[in-house]
């Protein structure tokens, strides 16, 4: 049984669909992403996964509980955590407040310093900012403090809404060395992207999504030669 | 060069203008004169020509200042500042004078344009002379007077014993704060200070007569009701603007239930008291549910509305059977104490006080807890917040309920203490004066909110000397106050490090920040 389930999600913003029947599948332990160009329903997506929009119809499965029927804030003791998009971190807040936010739900205080630990060794910049005021930091601290603050919900899977916007390529690079990592120490991920080049190089699988619809479903390996993909979303001929 | 200092002597010399001449058309300057010729017991004439001369001197103090980024300008450039501005502000103040003293002289009743501008006003400036003479005096007073301040101001700023004498200042300073900040570290010190400054809250309403117990109980009342809209709007960011709802639950709640019209239920104050507090706090929750699901500026119009309506319901003659409508009730229930009357100001003053500690204590632990980080999430970024995993609405409804129930004890405790309560003492005003105190004292800190409410509430006691004035130095105060320190009297600490570092971002660092990866790329 695959993690997460996504079947014929319809969202709709007032009267206007934005996902038009969107079905999807994770698997435990994968990074898959999603690609697709402005508009195409990513963000929309994650957010109703994640329980920020409520589906008009259709099912949204996490290890046997329906998302679509559970409040956003229950979502995340669920095990599902979210790294907003323009990475929304709470600029007025220090570093040290944002990370502690990102466990809110829990309580457990143990594992919430092993996991604080956890985070300030991915991020050492985060250490050294540690007091200082989030709005101070540069874009890609921000980003890194967004995934710590993600992390520190210690979620099963990890939704990640566009890591690389509005960041130096050398700063991209880095960020997806961490997101590999972060797989590999066991969580999953479900990775949106418009840098599809990026992407697919980490991923597992990749779906490809276009005005509200699941174009094509395939592996990272697949789609990076996939000559719709290379034109398209690659810019390769 | 010499275009900078007049730039800069003009723009001091014209504030100056600008200040004499308004005092001077709004008639001010004989109320002024006559507190100083009380004050001084000096002539009246002399008294404004002081009260000039000291403005003046402001004035030139102001021009003759160095900016830090700057170097000190040489004593001729110094006094040519000085001198622009003494003659622009007195050419102004002069051409002035002559206009309408000569206007008066031809026998044009000024007063039907400019109410305040009286006949004795005008005497009092032209010194009994001249037109022409007086004009003359009030151009070379400010001359002399931005002179003089510039050499002053300079003189002070260049004196041999100035550093020294600020160095034993601030080590005076340190020698009474520091053992101070000490002793709050430790246990027991922290125990003594407590019982120290209780001796003194205990001693005060004793040492107090009944007019100041009085004045101060109002300062008291706005305190709850500050602390209890920072939960709301400082704490949760939820912008109240009907916030004088829950002040007219408890003042009526108290009424109806104690009073002997319109219901004649006389209960006991001490039975009500918990009752209104817990009313309080549930109409802020039951109003709470279906405004909270609004953001920003809309939450505040309908809570604007709300305040309205509980007033306008309040008043209404359709319903007087209930609330005695715009008559208001009379013969509210006081406290008794152990079978004696408790209700004198000075014993409504130690339980504002009680009050006003059992609500800072509450507040204090509240922010420090597990909802209190929820409100500041919610007030930086709802959405976000959510994704955290908040519960948003039970949040920033127990912010309501929690803010509405200190208000309701504040209006237990106002209406019991007049022994009576009406639908006017609950006008839009009272929710401004509260969000103002909550502003000016530094939002979300709490010894910010006890200095609002004192500046708010008791400054204008104390300006009650200004009379006819009092209004507008309140208002030019508050401006003045929010201009030199918009983050409030005294932030909370997290405001104070916000305002420092964006103007350390405003100016440019001294190093370019490096964009940062990990491992240290850039």
């Amino acid at each position: 049984m695959p993690l997460l389930e996504v079947r014929d999600v319809h969202t709709y913003y007032g009267n206007i669909e934005a996902l038009k029947g969107v079905s999807l599948t994770v698997e435990k332990g994968e990074i898959v992403t999603l690609i697709g160009g402005n508009g195409a329903g990513k963000t929309t997506t994650l957010r109703t996964i994640c329980g920020l929009l409520k589906p008009r119809s259709g099912t949204i499965v996490l290890d046997g509980k329906d998302l679509a029927r559970t409040k956003a804030h229950e979502i995340v003791n669920l095990g599902v955590a979210m790294v907003p998009e323009g990475r929304g971190v709470f600029s007025r807040l220090t570093v040290a407040e944002n990370l502690d936010l990102g466990a809110y739900t829990r309580t457990d205080r143990g594992a919430i310093r092993r996991d604080l630990e956890m985070v300030l060794r991915l991020f050492p910049r985060l250490k050294e900012r540690f007091r200082q005021i989030a709005g101070t930091l540069s874009g890609g601290e921000q980003q890194m403090l967004a995934t710590g603050r993600a992390l520190m919900a210690h979620p099963r899977l990890l939704l990640m809404d566009e890591p690389s916007m509005g960041l130096a390529p050398i700063l991209v690079e880095s960020i997806f060395d961490t997101l590999r990592e972060v797989n590999r120490e066991g969580t999953t991920i479900l990775l949106v992207e418009q840098n599809a080049h990026m992407a697919l190089q980490i991923a597992n699988r990749g779906y490809v999504l276009q005005t509200g619809q699941i174009a094509l479903a395939k592996s990272a390996e697949e789609l990076q030669h996939d000559p719709m993909v290379r034109k398209v979303y690659l810019g390769i001929d | 060069m010499i275009a900078s200092d007049v730039r800069q002597g003009l723009r001091s010399g014209m504030l100056l203008a600008i200040v004499v001449v308004f005092l001077f058309l709004i008639g001010a300057t004989t109320t002024i004169a006559d507190i100083f010729a009380n004050a001084l017991k000096q002539d009246r004439g002399v008294s404004l020509q002081a009260v000039l001369g000291l403005l003046a001197l402001w004035a030139g103090s102001q021009a003759a200042k160095v900016s830090l980024d700057e170097k000190r300008p040489s004593w001729p450039r110094t006094l040519l500042r000085a001198g622009v501005a003494g003659l622009s502000s007195g050419l102004v103040i002069g051409l002035t004078l002559l206009l309408t003293l000569r206007l008066h002289e031809q026998g044009i009743n000024l007063r039907t344009y400019l109410y305040q501008l009286s006949p004795a006003s005008l005497d009092l400036w032209s010194l009994g002379r001249s037109p022409i003479a007086a004009a003359l005096f009030h151009v070379l007073l400010p001359l002399v007077g931005c002179l003089v301040g510039a050499v002053l101001a300079r003189g002070f700023r260049d004196a041999p014993w100035r550093g020294p004498a600020s160095r034993r200042m601030s080590a005076v300073r340190e020698a009474i704060t520091r053992p101070l900040a000490n002793a709050a570290r430790t246990r027991w010190g922290r125990i003594l200070l407590y019982a120290a400054l209780g001796t003194l809250l205990l001693l005060l309403p004793l040492r107090l007569n009944n007019y100041w117990n009085f004045t101060l109980g109002t300062v008291g009342i706005y305190v709850l009701m500050g602390l209890g809209l920072n939960v709301v709007v400082g704490l949760a960011g939820l912008l109240d603007l009907g916030y004088v709802v829950f002040f007219a639950v408890g003042s009526y709640t108290i009424g109806l239930l104690t009073a002997p019209t319109p219901h004649n239920l006389m209960w006991d104050f001490w039975i009500v008291l918990p009752i209104a507090v817990l009313l309080a706090a549930i109409i802020g929750v039951l109003l709470g549910v279906p405004v909270l699901r609004l953001r920003g500026d809309y939450l505040a119009i309908v809570t604007l509305g709300f305040g309205e309506i509980i007033r306008v319901l309040l008043k209404a003659e359709a319903l007087a059977s209930f609330s005695n409508g715009p008559r208001g009730i009379p013969s509210i229930a006081q406290p008794t104490l152990v079978g004696l009357p408790f209700g004198s100001d000075r014993d409504f003053m130690y339980m504002i006080i009680l009050s006003v500690m059992l609500v800072i204590f509450l507040t204090n632990r509240l922010q420090n807890s597990r909802v209190g980080r929820a409100w500041i999430a919610i007030r930086e970024d709802e959405t976000v917040a959510r994704a955290m995993g908040i519960n948003t609405l039970t949040s920033k409804l127990l912010a309501f309920g929690i803010g509405a129930a200190f208000a309701g004890l504040g209006g237990v405790l106002f209406a019991s203490r007049s022994q009576f309560t009406g639908p006017d003492d609950f006008n839009l005003m009272v929710s401004i004066n509260v969000l103002a105190v909550v502003i000016v004292g530094g939002m979300g800190s709490i010894p910010g909110v006890i200095a609002g409410a004192f500046v708010l509430k008791g400054l204008p006691e104390v300006l009650r000397e200004l009379d006819a004035y009092r209004i507008l130095s309140f208002g030019a105060l508050l401006v003045a106050m929010m201009v030199l320190r918009p983050e409030g009297l005294i932030p909370s600490t997290r405001r104070r490090l916000e305002m420092q570092e964006a103007r350390a971002a405003e100016s440019p660092p001294a190093t370019p920040v490096a964009p940062v990866g990990r491992g240290g790329a850039a």
